[in-house]
């Protein structure tokens, strides 16, 4: 009997069979790279937190009301309100990807191109995190999987332009038609052509940033990226090509339920009225008379480019009544709007890098004589062009007919003493729904000459009176989980506020 | 005496004394027959060959005989218990029930918090015994039924199942199965040193529940129970009615005005009107009570009928239950029928074999959505504006194209009319649970025991998460309606395989009792969900008719083997000491870390023994314990390493090629924003326990004194890492928390005399967590467990009791002025402050029992004080213009008392609606964190036993009728608006935060109980 015993007592003490069972049958523990990549791709769609700042900032459109759109239209520093900031959605849900996308492919000789796309891609996410927060974990970034960073350290911004070109120069070199050509990308189903042209055209940028603090370095860079190759035709251009599963978020949000909340700003409105752009029957639309967002059918909806209005800049929901009234509008739900059937689509493109914002750069390099090819009103002209002939894929109605772009093309050709001025206006409007991009090539370059935002001055905590904000603050989250490293980089490079410069945009 | 038990000694026969006294049973001639009954001492009388044995009773004043089942089934006696361990009446959860079991026992155990969440019928009930003893997840008890333990998983924030947003309901939890009349006994362990057998699942204590096996007479017993209860939903809110709908001073003048929400409007006056919808001219004055219009009565009926047998060899109970709720959400309803077998069964002198199975068929039809905007009816009945005709809303749901008519430009507030016409949810769960036991006596004092029980339930479940046409929503692709829908079917099934060996023998005054055993546990669940996006044909939800599908197969495993074993000493019954050990080894845990050992040691001293001549003191004991115990689901299965899945989608490439997309997914959470840490462990209990148990003058006083102080270390904490990682956070084993405090019970019978008699019953717990550590133990440092669905946060911080309420307030100079902006706003705070904790550190109730005649009233009073709550009901009313509270500048604006930034007297004036709306712009919620406590009526019963007026001849036993009151009267509350106890969430990463739920309700009704 007493062996009975011992028997049961060692059949629960069995251990073998335990293991067997922690084993997930389901799920697989790696992924092709190219999955990751495309991924990261999608996920770079710029969230709404652009349009709330970035977009406000250059007072492309704007909303007159608080809540989680309170931002650049309040100059305010909406720090925890709840929409995700570019910095949690772009290291969680892009850098995380591309950064585990070139681990898997960098040992793999066959994957090269992989492993290069990959690199080129994670560097033009990096460039957009730190134009917009200036000093950021770079070397580090992206890192807590494979490097175990948890807390990863801050570089500085000036240390981090040189890697950032480093990459785009060695990845674009490094893509060759050998390797396996990668067709499951969704930006250039791998063709190498047009991904070493994307990585140049991002050196191009790159080396325009540094326009202002460090010339000399700007030209040289700019000067490799045309030798290797530019966009210069919308053939080229990189963009995510939505589609109803895979929406873009600022068309998801205006479509749903923030849909009456945003209007197209005076500014960039008045500038497309008076110079009688063709751009602005493809952009806008306003519901004449609407006094609600029920209100706003197709019904009364007008594409009219002589009854567009924008709204002004600096009002709340209680000023915004009078300023309505005093433009002779039934309510502010009257104000032009960009059109959301159309280029704001939840399935609508969004653009990362084009033909018309290359060309446009090219204009200023010919003009500032860092490059020698070409004329500067030529790669003006054609920059325009470029993005008046984008217009259609954002949506047929959209398009603009080529004898509308000849006309403004011939009536707006580049005047002596204006150049920069008009250069860079029209990359403002090339870049329109580009948050990031239009935010930081008006800092570099002081154009369009704009009104900075009156709300809230002239004792606005977070916005001295006169200026425009100049950089996002870094996230909550980072100040309290990560704070030595975060104090770290404010102490290096100035307080952490919406009106810090940050490196390259010197004074 | 009926109801003695006569069992033969040393064997399992046994039978019951009838009504008459008389009692038949078989034994051999040298046996020695057992006569017990509770109350009384237990007699042992040798038959030496007689045939007929007539014994008288004795009253037992020191509970010699009072038997308690304790963990893993093993009974004692309670004097020997070196820990709490109390029992409940079945009473108390059978006549005054409420739809989840366990909440008619709010208030009466101490130390047992028990809230029945707003979230209607078939709602999951939160149980918390002695504080919260972890940082985070939901710290529930382990339930076991008969011995072995089930499933008690809760769909209550849905993270399981339904995804994609615009379901917040309440899905349920596994007490949901149970029958009250199915009840024989319920003794639920508080502490550590009481549930250690149980090792790591019962880090929160463990509920153990008994169901009738047999009959208790002789004979054929056939028992009939109705309970029936109306329900009225109560209204709390006390919104100004002064201003009407409107923003900026207007009301509505033209059609399709879209404040909707907001009541900034004009000031009442009679006559005025308003222009809404399609060009309705409505009178532009204050409505009524929102709830009373919207809301229905409830009404809850249940019928049990059971047959019992019993006999000398065994007996068997079957009963068969169907129980039926309208919730007060119209469209609301739960029904569960259920069938319960119990047997036992003597198959020789020494072989016993016995037995339970519960089958129960729960369906569940439209559980509310609460607390959130999509949706969610309470949220947007709460923050209705004042002059807001609800029959406009009802009669104009839709618009021209049969979409929802877009009535507010805050769209997220779904017409609550639409939802409840246009959305469904349907749970239907079948669940069967269960165990066979066999015992047998190989020696008089050496008995084995055998079992085998299964948890077994598949659930079914369907909603259109966002209906087409819903307002909020992004329109479809062209050639489709927008919508999503979930359908989910889940099977789960746990088996428990355990024996346990028992030996007890006395060697002179010393008696020694040993158990051991072993465990062997195995959990699988098994769903296939699919989420459908967008529809062809309109009105049609299933998946042939989607646009774009989501299957996922989901499969999760796990087990847990373990050994056991215990020892008890007694020395002349009145010194006890006993001692356990468990080891569990977990399959969820790295080799190097799976095994786990739980140590116990408790004794009890009777110094009543040694007080014998004091006369007043009928029974007295001093207890202490100590145990080590762990906790169950900590560490998920499959949490070592990160996993990928492709997504369900595929995206053309720039050729037109279909491309697949994938990313990092942590086990079957498809969030990737976790990195796994293959080395967890689970988190432990080290708890210390002392207790005094009193009873004096005849028992007709009774006190239970007990003091505890327990340290969960070792939690595991997802700590929030850097977002430049990659990830959001990462889990460690660190947390470590503090809980202490003093249960009390005291039990009065001031009267008792032929006719009448009067028992009062008080029970008070105190507690307070404080968490010592998170990573490290430096004062201050904070982790944040959940945020609230607007504004604040729930925060653990390190030196602060365990969840504190988190938020913005206003800014204060050195002086205590309040600051205000250039523009008259009131400034923020730098940082979020602290407001308290959200968890309440007296609990209790006060009961009184009058009996006259043959009547039997009963009322019972319970509190809970010192917690403190944010309401985001309130925070809605104030943004809103809802509460009193923004009266204040309505005629020419605010001005705020304070300074300005340069310490200057304040002389801005800012707009009233932008006043009070920056609390939401600035998250600012300092102005409704309330103190949660209060002090509530909770139940009023009047019985009579009808017995005595039956004629002897009729077939009849016994009738008993009790007219119960639940949630009679709140009498005390410090929350504006609401009734403190609406709140929704079950978890405790969300305490404190509260959000609309559905209102409380006042029950009336009766229990009718006829025996034949």
């Amino acid at each position: 009997m007493k062996k009975i015993i011992f028997a049961i007592f060692f059949f629960a003490s069995c251990e073998k069979g335990l293991s067997d069972l922690n084993i997930n049958g389901t799920n697989s523990t790696s992924l092709d790279p190219a999955l990751l990549l495309n991924q990261a791709i999608i996920n770079t769609s710029f969230p709404v937190k652009s349009l709330v700042f970035d977009i406000g900032v250059v007072q492309q459109m704007i909303s007159p009301n608080g809540g989680v759109l309170a931002g650049a239209n309040f100059n305010q520093d909406s720090r925890d309100i709840t929409t995700q900031p570019l910095w949690t959605a772009y290291y969680q849900s892009v850098i995380k990807n591309t950064y585990d996308a070139l681990t898997r492919s960098k040992d793999l000789p066959n994957r090269s191109n992989m492993y290069n796309m990959a690199r080129i891609y994670q560097t033009y996410v990096f460039m957009i995190l730190t134009d917009e927060y200036g000093d950021i974990p770079y070397t580090d970034g992206g890192a807590g999987l494979v490097k175990g960073a948890l807390f990863p350290k801050y570089d500085r911004q000036q240390d981090i332009y040189p890697l950032l070109i480093q990459e785009l120069t060695e990845a674009a070199a490094a893509l060759n038609t050998t390797a396996v050509i990668e067709t499951g990308d969704i930006l250039y189903a791998g063709n190498v052509d047009k991904w070493k042209k994307f990585a140049n055209s991002l050196l191009l940028r790159a080396g325009m940033r540094l326009s202002k603090v460090d010339p000399t370095q700007a030209q040289s860079i700019v000067q490799a990226a045309v030798a290797g190759g530019v966009i210069t035709a919308n053939a080229d251009n990189a963009y995510i090509r939505h589609d109803a599963n895979y929406t873009q978020p600022i068309g998801n949000t205006l479509n749903g339920g923030e849909a009456a909340n945003f209007y197209l700003a005076k500014p960039f409105a008045d500038q497309l009225k008076n110079t009688a752009d063709p751009r602005l029957t493809a952009i806008a639309i306003r519901y004449v008379g609407a006094t609600s967002g029920a209100g706003q059918t197709v019904a009364v909806g007008t594409t009219d480019p002589t009854k567009q209005i924008g709204m002004p800049i600096g009002n709340d929901n209680g000023t915004i009544v009078a300023a309505a009234a005093a433009d002779g509008l039934a309510s502010f739900y009257d104000y032009s709007q960009v059109d959301r059937r159309r280029m704001l689509k939840i399935s609508s493109p969004v653009f990362l890098v084009t033909a018309a914002q290359t060309n446009l750069l090219l204009a200023e390099a010919r003009f500032r004589g860092w490059i020698n090819t070409g004329s500067a009103a030529q790669y003006f002209a054609d920059g325009i062009s470029a993005h008046m002939d984008q217009m259609v894929v954002y949506d047929m109605n959209s398009a603009v007919s080529t004898a509308a772009r000849d006309t403004y093309i011939a009536a707006n050709p580049l005047t002596a003493g204006n150049e920069l001025e008009q250069i860079n206006t029209q990359y403002w409007i090339a870049s329109f729904l580009n948050g990031p991009e239009a935010f930081a090539n008006f800092r570099r370059s002081g154009f369009p000459t704009l009104t900075p935002n009156p709300y809230g001055q002239p004792n606005n905590p977070d916005v001295p009176n006169g200026t425009f904000i100049r950089r996002l603050t870094y996230p909550t989250s980072e100040l309290s989980v990560n704070s030595e490293n975060v104090n770290e980089a404010i102490s290096r490079q100035g307080p952490d506020k919406l009106s810090t410069r940050i490196w390259w945009d010197k004074q | 005496m009926p109801g003695v038990s006569v069992t033969v000694k040393g064997s399992s026969l046994g039978t019951t004394s009838d009504n008459t006294g008389r009692y038949s049973i078989h034994a051999s001639p040298n046996a020695t027959l057992v006569f017990s009954f509770v109350g009384f001492k237990t007699t042992e009388v040798k038959i030496a060959d007689r045939t007929a044995i007539d014994v008288s009773m004795i009253i037992d004043n020191q509970n010699l005989g009072e038997v308690v089942v304790t963990a893993l089934g093993i009974k004692k006696q309670a004097r020997s218990l070196g820990y709490a361990a109390t029992s409940v009446k079945p009473e108390e959860i059978s006549v005054n029930r409420s739809s989840n079991v366990m909440n008619a026992l709010q208030g009466k155990v101490a130390g047992v918090n028990i809230s029945s969440l707003g979230t209607g019928p078939g709602g999951t009930s939160k149980i918390r015994i002695r504080g919260q003893s972890s940082i985070s997840g939901q710290n529930n008890p382990l339930i076991v039924i008969n011995g072995v333990p089930v499933d008690n998983t809760n769909f209550n924030d849905n993270t399981i199942g339904v995804k994609g947003g615009g379901v917040f309901a309440d899905g349920g939890d596994g007490l949901s199965s149970i029958n009250p009349d199915d009840i024989e006994n319920m003794t639920i362990l508080k502490g550590a040193p009481a549930s250690a057998l149980y090792g790591s699942r019962a880090k929160d204590g463990v509920i153990m529940i008994t169901t009738k096996t047999k009959g208790k007479t002789k004979g054929i017993g056939v028992t009939y129970n109705l309970n029936y209860t109306n329900d009225t939903p109560l209204d709390y809110t006390d919104y100004q009615h002064e201003y009407g709908q409107g923003e900026n001073g207007v009301r509505p003048t033209a059609p399709n005005p879209t404040s909707g929400q907001w009541s900034f409007g004009e000031k009442f006056e009679p006559g005025m009107t308003q222009i809404l919808f399609n060009n309705l001219t409505v009178p532009y004055t204050p409505q009524g009570s929102r709830i009373k219009e919207f809301y229905r009565h409830g009404q809850n009926i249940a019928n049990t009928i059971a047959f019992e047998s019993s006999s000398d060899k065994g007996g068997f109970r079957m009963s068969l239950n169907n129980t039926s709720n309208q919730g007060i959400m119209p469209n609301n309803t739960f029904n569960r029928k259920s069938m319960n077998l119990g047997f036992s069964y003597n198959l020789s002198e020494q072989f016993l074999i016995s037995g339970n199975v519960n089958y129960s068929r729960e369906i569940n039809t439209n559980p509310p959505n609460i607390a959130n905007q999509d949706n969610s009816i309470p949220t947007t009945l709460m923050a209705m504006s004042t002059s807001m005709p609800l029959h406009v809303l009802d009669e104009n749901k839709y618009n021209a194209a049969g979409d929802e008519y877009n009535w507010s430009r805050f769209t997220n507030r779904t017409n609550p009319y639409w939802v409840l016409a246009e959305q469904f949810h349907n749970i239907k769960r079948d669940r069967i649970f269960g165990n066979v036991t066999l015992k047998y006596n190989l020696r008089p004092w050496l008995s084995v025991q055998g079992r085998f029980g299964q948890d077994y339930w598949s659930r079914d479940e369907d909603v259109n998460n966002f209906p087409t046409g819903q307002a909020s929503r992004a329109a479809a692709p062209p050639g489709f309606v927008n919508g999503l829908y979930t359908q989910e079917s889940r099977r789960f099934r746990e088996t428990n395989l355990d024996y346990l060996v028992n030996a007890n023998k006395k060697f002179g005054v010393v008696e020694v009792t040993l158990n051991a055993g072993g465990n062997r546990m195995r959990k699988r669940t098994d769903a296939n969900n699919v989420v459908v996006t967008d529809f062809i044909t309109r009105g049609i939800y299933t998946v042939q008719n989607g646009r774009s599908k989501d299957p996922v197969y989901t499969l999760i495993e796990q087990g847990v083997n373990s050994l056991y074993s215990s020892a008890e000493l007694n020395f002349n019954q009145t010194y006890y000491l006993t001692g356990t050990l468990r080891n569990d080894w977990f399959s969820t845990l790295s080799p190097e870390n799976r095994s786990i050992m739980y140590p116990s040691v408790s004794g009890s001293y009777i110094f009543s023994e040694h007080l014998t001549h004091v006369k007043w003191l009928n029974f007295g004991k001093l207890r202490l314990g100590y145990a080590e115990v762990g906790s169950d689901g900590d560490v998920a299965p499959y949490s070592n390493q990160l996993f990928y899945t492709p997504n369900a989608n595929f995206i053309n490439n720039p050729n037109g090629q279909p491309v697949p997309v994938g990313t990092s997914a942590i086990s079957n959470n498809v969030t990737g924003t976790t990195l796994p840490n293959a080395n967890l462990k689970p988190s432990r209990i080290a708890e210390v326990e002392a207790g005094l148990e009193m009873r004096l003058f005849n028992n007709r006083v009774n006190i239970d004194l007990a003091v505890y102080r327990k340290i969960t270390s070792d939690q595991i904490v997802l700590v929030q890492i850097s977002d430049a990682s990659g990830y959001l956070n990462t889990p460690i084993n660190s947390g470590k928390s503090r809980n202490h405090g003093f249960e009390a019970m005291l039990n009065l019978v001031p009267v008792k005399s032929a006719d009448w008699s009067w028992e009062f019953t008080a029970n008070t717990s105190y507690n307070i967590t404080k968490v010592l550590s998170i990573i490290t133990n430096k004062p201050g440092e904070r982790i944040t467990t959940g945020t609230h669905v607007f504004n604040g946060e729930t925060r653990h911080v390190v030196g602060q009791e365990i969840g504190q309420i988190a938020g913005y307030g206003y800014a204060y100079n050195e002086k205590g002025q309040q600051i205000f902006q250039s523009n008259g706003l009131p400034q923020r705070s730098s940082d979020f402050m602290l407001y308290g904790s959200a968890l309440p550190k007296w609990v209790g109730g006060f009961l009184n029992t009058v009996n006259y005649k043959g009547f039997r009233l009963s009322v019972f009073i319970d509190y809970k004080l010192g917690n403190k709550m944010l309401s985001g009901t309130n925070f809605n009313a104030v943004r809103h213009g809802l509460h009193k509270m923004t009266l204040e500048g309505r005629e020419g604006g605010v001005k705020g008392v304070g300074v300005d930034a340069g310490g200057n007297p304040n002389n801005a004036v800012a707009a009233v609606q932008t006043y009070w709306e920056h609390l939401r712009s600035q998250q600012i919620i300092a102005p409704v964190v309330y103190n949660g406590g209060y002090w509530k009526l909770r139940q009023v019963s009047l019985g009579y036993d009808l017995t005595k007026h039956i004629p002897v001849r009729w077939p009849i036993k016994g009738v008993k009728l009790d007219l119960v009151a639940n949630n009679v009267l709140l009498l005390k509350k410090w929350v504006d608006n609401i009734d403190p106890e609406t709140f929704g969430f079950g978890s405790d990463n969300q305490i404190g935060l509260e959000s609309p739920g559905l209102p409380t309700s006042r029950s009336l009704g009766l229990n009718l109980n006829i025996k034949l």
